[in-house]
């Protein structure tokens, strides 16, 4: 039989059972699998794992009165098929469209679970395209949903009820609130170096989010921050300026620049991109910062 | 068309246009094949040779799914498991509103919450949120760039008119606010950043600028005289620039993310080693300078100064003597 068949059929056998089936019932009631145990144990696993990727709500629960107890398995028609959206055929053309101009990194939008294309493909340009993963939907149906997540970062784990995922800049922010410091963070989604658990409900309200857009690298980072003043060349001051949003049209000699930083490394990192047209003037530490980086390049 | 589907894809597709069918009592094969991207042969053969063999225990006529297609017209009856569609994944409903919120306000320019043109997709967006929490609206926002306020009007109306127009640059490699006319062929957005493909006058030939590197720009009334090449309008580096290749510390992997790379591997130490074009020697050294230790040059071609890096370095400690 063929694979697909097969998986359509297990799926309509979940559905239609209102009640826990077993792998040896669903290997009667279905036909197609081998007939020996181990090869059809593992048709079997194979096939559950392939239902489970493509998002069928398949429970694994234990079947009632067997003694001892056997794993059997169940689709709720209401988790299948969740709330029906009742879109208008402009409004699934819109979101079509939106799909079409703007492309996200990897994955399905499941578009066509809502009634697909309205007129074919779209004759669209895509003008922009936005980085997107796993972590980040899972965020973002958190922070929809408002449920708490669990992830680490920078080498902790945290506890954050996330308020709004927001892309800025070329980077995804999570903001929300910290349970475990009792405030208001803002993170990098890239920097998370675990896959997102979900925890309990949202118990804070939700706040008004940093807006990442007037972050800077350098301003990322816990604690106070430190002023630093620099000098930079005249025909590199306008352009600074225009880059800080600020007035550009300031001309003159060396112009001097502070800066409120937190995060010392992309502070760093930041001013080397103005080679020998900047210059840190002080703090001594963070004027020691640059020089000792650069001795160690020279 | 499309290239061969797998099991999995052929099922979530079906999963689909069965209830949509069930529910438009028929449907014209072409439009389910224009509709849920499923290729005419296989849709025929899925419909006639699988589905219509799905069914429960004990698999009699009056327990399967019945499927006729005739004079090319689809009816699909008795799919009582399958009358609703799949729910969608939260990746997927993350993945729709994020695409929905990217073309809302901010800095996109064509939609505001107030156009007329942006109702049906604020329709759906209230819908699609409805259905993944009551926090939907305000979970996720989208800037596509950045860029002064009074930027990029002025471009899109000299792109949408093909109209010449004068810009005042601030190049990044070479230090300078430059001054040239420019024909707009595109604008696009990558990574947060947009993007202008305009053929430049001063250049004589096609050019990406980053918008928020523009300072001024002037509409000159003169019609453009080019035309876009087939480039597909994403970074065509020139072809001319020398190519380097860097091997990267696992902190240094962003550079994948902000410099548009040629090739991207990884060494046998798990090492990432990216080729680039090198627009300006300038752009080089900065590049070198903020890596430091977590990168280093395998090679480039054709080769320039082997003390590139030391003597950028050198250059900048002069200041601080």
């Amino acid at each position: 039989m063929d694979k697909l068949e097969r998986l359509l059929n297990l799926t309509a056998a979940l559905l239609d059972a209102d009640r826990v089936l077993s792998a040896e019932e669903l290997r009667r009631r279905i036909g197609g699998y081998p007939e020996a145990k181990a090869a059809f144990r593992r048709t079997f696993e194979r096939d559950k794992e392939d239902l489970r990727k493509m998002g069928i709500p398949l429970r694994v629960e234990n079947v009632p009165g067997a003694d001892p107890p056997i794993e059997g398995y169940r689709i709720l028609r209401s988790e299948y098929a969740g709330r029906d959206l009742r879109l208008e055929p402009d409004e699934l053309a819109a979101l079509h469209l939106a799909t079409s101009i703007v492309r996200l990194d990897g994955g399905e939008t499941g578009l066509h679970k809502l009634g697909g294309a309205v007129s074919g493909a779209v004759d669209a340009a895509e003008v922009g395209h936005v980085p997107f993963d796993e972590n980040l939907a899972a965020l973002i149906a958190a922070a929809a949903d408002r449920r708490a997540v669990g992830f680490a970062y920078s080498g902790v784990e945290r506890a954050v009820e996330p308020w709004r995922l927001s892309f800025s800049r070329g980077h995804w922010y999570l903001a929300g609130w910290d349970r475990i410091r009792e405030d208001q963070r803002l993170y990098r989604v890239d920097r998370i170096s675990s896959p997102i658990e979900l925890l309990d409900d949202a118990a804070q309200p939700v706040g008004t989010p940093t807006d990442p857009a007037n972050l800077r690298g350098w301003e990322l980072g816990d604690g106070t921050p430190t002023t630093v003043r620099v000098a930079v060349d005249p025909d590199q001051a306008a352009y600074l300026h225009h880059l800080l949003g600020e007035d550009s049209s300031r001309h003159g000699e060396t112009s001097v620049v502070e800066f409120k930083v937190r995060n010392r490394e992309g502070f760093r990192s930041f001013i080397l991109t103005f080679l020998e047209h900047a210059e840190v003037l002080d703090p001594p530490e963070f004027r020691e910062d640059v020089v000792s980086w650069l001795e160690a390049l020279a | 068309m499309n290239p061969k589907l797998t099991a999995s894809e052929r099922m979530i597709r079906l999963l689909a246009v069965i209830p949509w069918v069930v529910e438009q009592q028929g449907a014209p094969l072409d439009e389910i094949v224009a509709r849920f991207d499923y290729p005419r042969p296989q849709l025929v053969e899925d419909l006639t040779g699988v589905v219509f063999f799905v069914g429960v225990h004990p698999f009699t006529p009056d327990s399967m799914i019945e499927v006729d297609i005739s004079d090319d017209e689809v009816q699909i009856r008795y799919a009582d498991w399958f009358s609703r569609p799949l729910r969608l994944t939260p990746g997927e409903g993350a993945r729709l509103l994020t695409a929905g919120h990217s073309l809302i306000g901010g800095d996109f320019g064509t939609l505001d919450e107030g156009d007329e043109a942006a109702s049906p997709l604020l329709r759906a967006l209230a819908k699609l949120g409805m259905a993944l929490g009551e926090a939907a609206d305000q979970a996720v926002e989208v800037r596509l760039g950045h860029a002064p306020a009074e930027t990029l009007p002025p471009l899109r109306s000299a792109l949408s008119r093909g109209e010449q127009i004068d810009v005042e640059y601030y190049t990044y490699g070479r230090d300078e606010l430059t001054q040239r006319i420019v024909e707009p062929l595109r604008i696009f957005s990558d990574n947060g950043n947009w993007y202008l493909h305009a053929w430049c006058h001063r250049a004589d030939g096609e050019r990406i600028f980053r918008v928020d590197r523009v300072r001024s720009v002037r509409l000159t009334g003169m019609g453009v005289e080019h035309r876009a090449s087939d480039s597909g309008g994403s970074f065509t580096p020139h072809g001319d620039d020398p190519r380097v290749r860097l091997r990267l510390d696992p902190d240094a992997a962003w550079v994948t993310e902000q410099y548009p790379t040629e090739s991207v591997e990884t060494d046998p130490q798990g090492r990432l080693v990216v080729g680039m074009a090198v627009s300006t020697v300038g752009w080089l050294e900065r590049l070198m300078l903020r890596l430091g230790p977590a990168a280093e040059i395998v090679s480039i071609d054709p080769p320039l100064s082997p003390d590139l890096v030391s003597d950028a370095a050198r250059r900048v400690l002069e200041r601080y003597r």
